[in-house]
């Protein structure tokens, strides 16, 4: 009954809040009256007793705060504003400190957001295709190889078709080149080479038109193309009646059928090779069924039936794979596996770590702001606590105290998390520019609402979690004893709790550092590694000359001589070389078995070599080092003599302790189109060129001269003695004169490929790098807090001891000591941390072990240093420090 | 007290500090900022109710009155004011004797 009246009454208030404060007022004002008519009645002069009337009444404003606190909580709102308006005041009224806090929030939760995006739109946002969650990709695995990801072939997807159980389709993609001839200049672009169902396995509608279907797949069938939105609009002026175009595309006619949606990428992990931007998709124009049956370039995606798991189709998978292996001598005993992974994690496994650490290295910094802020909020609470007495003296209960803190600190968070996002839409673009290529997706990454709203949560929890432990230390008052004393402004509590969080965010910096300067040492490593190379002064571009035009080995090989001969002529050019697959490029990788000539079957089978179809002046161009024999030359293409090349790496392997030169090796070369085996003479040894990775040397090498392997895509490496870029113009003219329709592509330094590949190093190494420093600052400026505020707390200590005779000296060394103290209790926790969080980082490292004595010793010596120097101001001052202005000041 | 003295008739916030000031011969003298607090939380509570009307000076004015439920609160709030007058009275007295 009460409980219903009090409902109704709370109710009333929060429906008619003005309502009720009009009366309120409208009370207030009518108590005045009375009394002044009142007082007059008892001969009171009339302006007096008004005067009067409203002086009893006090302070309006203090009547109404008390009024409302005997509300329903509904009814105290304007307390809250109120509250609100006070702390935006104590804020303003200490900028300084306002501005350090909220900066500090603002680089935690700027860096937090700005990596949380990017963990977001790579990890955490379903790829954009229809239920991606039911694609998987297939992969093929040689174990005696130790190939693990390899594509598969036409046949072997048939056979998948034909037995599957647990897949509703399978599809396949190879990444390749062509030329397209829209308006404009003929130009090079990336290409799909799809089966017919590609686009329904992926689940992706068109913008435009429609997409594959699988009768535009196979032998005779009229070309058809899908463009990318990005070629639509560049080749073909966003023409709405593009579809039905006929367009002439590397020497045949295709004809437009659709055109993608702008944001319609190709979400492959990179060692597919499938690149992000292909901007065509044709058809397979022969049936791939009846290819060779070890031509592996297939990469799978299929779609998962319903009800099927990715481990059941795994299942499935590799039962097919153990019956193709056994029922089929074309794959030579080798014991060919398959098996599924799902589609999403499989893309990301390669970032996925480094996003990771780099995001639980920004969370560690965001958590020593908060330290920092806590600690900074510790120290003023200490200096409030005259202020906070005095609110709790006149009435203010505990409650409402700490709600007035934590209400501060709120707000302190909010400044910073609106600062953080600026911040971090800053950070974003840095971000993009610094991240490796197909880490990110190509769209702009913005801070969209999901980050915002992960921003706001953040900045909650972090004013929430820096204020609580202030709050209650400054709300915790005993009016009498801080009232009484002059000297009380501090707490216990206070100095205990701020030396405690200093001792959390020296050990949080540690291992931040020791995690930074790991991923240094792995950067160092890979920058040493020896690429095998000379990557200044080469130019490189490639072509790709159209099967129509250039039919047959011979009209490529010929074109390609000329095409060198006229290049090597331009001025300037020391060599001029073309090869298939150049190092730590996107094309797709061809690597097959190889042995040396009388080998044992069961060795046999171990073998696997990188091979290469290069022009004679290949390896000279690229800046190869010969280690024995010769290169081949133009007299061995001429004579179409069976001579290779090898690496270091593969002459080791094969003939381990011989001279490899003059051996016989069986190989592969391609001839009329088709994966050939064929025996060869090693005539030179070269140093091993990194070509995959620079952190390790993936497989030997085998260079085979061109003609023996007259591939129609070719990129060409021309070395200059000065900057390659102004050979640019040179080379396109001679391209034109030789042939109109020929377009080059990725023209560009050879220094580019190498930075490439140094990119992910480089990126959690900057970013690492960022965070430590960071790290170290916060902490830094954490400890000459704590330092500071314990000086000129115990400033009447030390002016008395100064007085009676203590020597400066002892003074310094003892505020030194204490600022060492909690650095080193830091250092020993904060060694247990890094080493168990380093070993999260493994996958990132190169060259530098998880646990390297040399990082964690620099680590454990910076942090001292940097302690001594937020330790030495304050230390000063106590030491120089007047002892009678310490005195008198009390 | 609020309570004790709306028992007789309603009355506004003037009127209740004028008539405990009186009745406690001046010893207890209200002011508006105890005041009103306390005749909001008494009306939050339900114990009373106020109404605007006019004063006997032809002003409006909040007049508060006791509602069955403070009526029913003033008898338990007595028992126990006697009970401590009592113990009070004891105190006293046992200190004097």
């Amino acid at each position: 009954m009460r409980l219903l009246a009090q409902l109704g009454s709370s109710l009333r208030f929060l429906f008619r809040r003005r309502a009720v404060e009009r009366q309120i007022d409208e009370e207030l004002r009518a108590h005045a009256a009375h009394r002044a008519e009142d007082l007059v009645r008892r001969g009171v002069d009339p302006a007096e007793a008004e005067r009067r009337a409203l002086a009893e009444l006090g302070l309006v404003g203090q009547v109404k705060e008390d009024i409302r606190d005997a509300l329903p909580a509904a009814m105290r709102i304007d307390g809250w504003t109120k509250d609100v308006r006070y702390a935006l005041r104590r804020m303003r009224a200490a900028p300084g400190f306002t501005a350090v806090a909220a900066l500090t929030l603002a680089l935690g939760i700027g860096g937090t957001s700005a990596i949380f995006t990017v963990v977001k739109a790579v990890l955490l946002e379903p790829m954009p295709y229809r239920d991606p969650g039911r694609l998987v990709l297939l992969w093929n695995e040689f174990p005696g190889q130790g190939v693990l990801r390899a594509p598969g072939s036409g046949f072997e997807l048939a056979e998948i078709r034909r037995q599957t159980q647990s897949l509703d389709a399978v599809a396949g993609i190879w990444g390749g080149n062509g030329t397209i001839l829209g308006e404009g200049d003929p130009e090079h672009v990336k290409v799909g080479f799809v089966t017919g169902n590609f686009f329904p396995v992926l689940g992706a509608d068109p913008l435009l038109g429609r997409t594959l279907a699988p009768d535009d797949e196979g032998d005779g069938r009229a070309g058809a193309v899908v463009l990318s939105h990005g070629l639509w609009r560049r080749k073909f002026g966003a023409d709405p009646n593009v579809i039905g175009r006929t367009v002439r595309f590397d020497g045949t006619t295709a004809t437009v059928v659709g055109v993608m949606p702008p944001d319609f990428r190709m979400l492959f992990p990179p060692d597919a090779q499938v690149p992000t931007e292909i901007l065509a998709w044709i058809p397979f124009q022969q049936d791939i069924a009846a290819q060779p049956k070890n031509l592996h370039y297939l990469r799978y995606v299929a779609r998962l039936r319903p009800g099927a798991t990715v481990a059941e189709a795994n299942d499935d998978v590799a039962a097919i794979g153990r019956r193709l292996s056994d029922e089929f001598t074309e794959f030579g005993g080798d014991h060919i596996g398959l098996r599924a992974v799902a589609m999403h994690a499989d893309a990301v496994h390669e970032i996925r770590p480094a996003l990771l650490a780099l995001f639980g290295g920004v969370a560690l910094v965001l958590l020593i702001a908060c330290v920092n802020v806590a600690n900074l909020l510790l120290a003023r609470g200490s200096a409030r606590r005259k202020e906070m007495a005095l609110r709790a003296a006149v009435g203010a209960s505990r409650g409402r105290l700490l709600r007035q803190l934590l209400l501060e600190s709120l707000l302190l968070a909010a400044a910073g998390g609106a600062l953080g996002l600026v911040l971090g839409a800053i950070c974003l673009d840095r971000l993009a520019a610094l991240a490796p290529l197909g880490v990110l997706p190509p769209a702009p990454l913005a801070l969209d609402r999901g980050v915002v709203a992960f921003a706001a949560l953040v900045t909650l929890v972090a004013g929430v979690a820096f204020g609580i432990a202030p709050a209650l230390d400054a709300s915790r008052v005993n009016v009498a004893d801080v009232l009484k004393s002059a000297a009380g402004n501090t707490s216990t509590m206070g100095r205990r709790g701020r030396a405690a969080l200093v001792v959390a965010e020296v050990a949080l910096s540690f291992v931040l550092l020791v995690g930074a300067g790991l991923m240094i040492r792995t950067f160092v490593a890979v920058q040493g590694v020896d690429p095998g190379l000379r990557a200044d002064g080469a130019l490189t571009f490639e072509i790709n000359l159209p099967f129509g035009r250039y039919r047959g080995d011979d009209a490529r090989s010929t074109f390609v001589r000329t095409f060198v001969e006229r290049l090597r002529a331009l001025p300037g050019v020391t060599a001029v070389g073309g090869v298939s697959h150049l190092p730590f490029d996107d094309y797709p990788n061809w690597y097959s078995p190889y042995a040396p000539v009388g080998t044992s079957d069961e060795r046999r089978r171990t073998l696997m070599a990188d091979h290469r179809a290069a022009t004679p002046d290949y390896l000279r161009a690229v800046g190869a080092t010969l280690v024995r024999g010769r290169f081949y030359d133009e007299l061995d293409e001429a004579a179409g003599r069976a001579v290779v090349v090898i690496d270091e790496k593969l002459a080791a392997e094969a003939w381990p302790g011989e001279d490899p030169v003059g051996k016989m090796i069986e190989c592969e070369h391609i001839a009329r189109g088709n994966f050939q085996p064929e025996q060869a003479q090693v005539v030179g040894v070269v140093r091993h060129v990194f070509s995959h990775r620079l952190t390790h040397q993936v497989r030997g090498q085998i260079y085979i001269p061109y003609p023996r392997s007259a591939r129609n895509h070719l990129s060409f490496v021309m070395r200059t003695g000065g900057d390659p870029l102004l050979l640019v113009g040179a080379v396109r003219g001679e391209t034109a004169k030789l042939d109109k329709e020929l377009a080059l592509a990725k023209v560009r330094p050879l220094s580019d490929y190498l930075d490439r590949a140094a990119r992910p190093a480089r990126f959690t190494m900057v970013l690492g790098t960022i965070f430590g420093g960071l790290a170290l600052a916060l902490a830094a400026i954490g400890l000459y807090g704590v330092i500071a505020t314990s000086v000129s707390q115990r400033s009447r200590e030390m002016g008395v001891r100064l007085a009676l005779g203590a020597a400066p000296r002892r003074l310094l060394r003892q505020v030194l000591g204490e600022g060492m103290a909690l650095t080193l209790a830091g250092l020993a926790l904060g060694a247990l941390g890094a080493l168990a969080a380093t070993r999260l980082l493994g996958a990132l490292l190169f060259g530098v072990s998880p646990v390297d004595p040399a990082t964690y010793l620099v680590a454990a010596a910076v942090l001292p240093v940097a302690a001594l120097l937020a330790s030495w101001l304050p230390a000063r001052r106590a030491a120089r420090g007047n002892p009678m202005d310490a005195l008198r000041a009390e | 007290m609020i309570l004790q003295t709306l028992a007789l008739q309603p009355m506004h916030g003037y009127g209740i500090a004028q008539r405990l000031e009186q009745v406690t011969g001046g010893a207890v003298g209200v002011s508006p900022g105890s005041l009103f607090p306390a005749l909001y939380r008494l009306e939050h509570r339900g114990w009373l109710r106020g109404k605007w009307g006019e004063s006997e000076s032809g002003r409006r004015a909040r007049f508060y009155a006791l509602t069955p439920a403070g009526r029913r609160q003033l008898g338990v709030e007595k028992e126990n004011w006697d009970r401590v007058a009592l113990a009070i009275h004891r105190i006293v007295e046992g200190s004097r004797g």
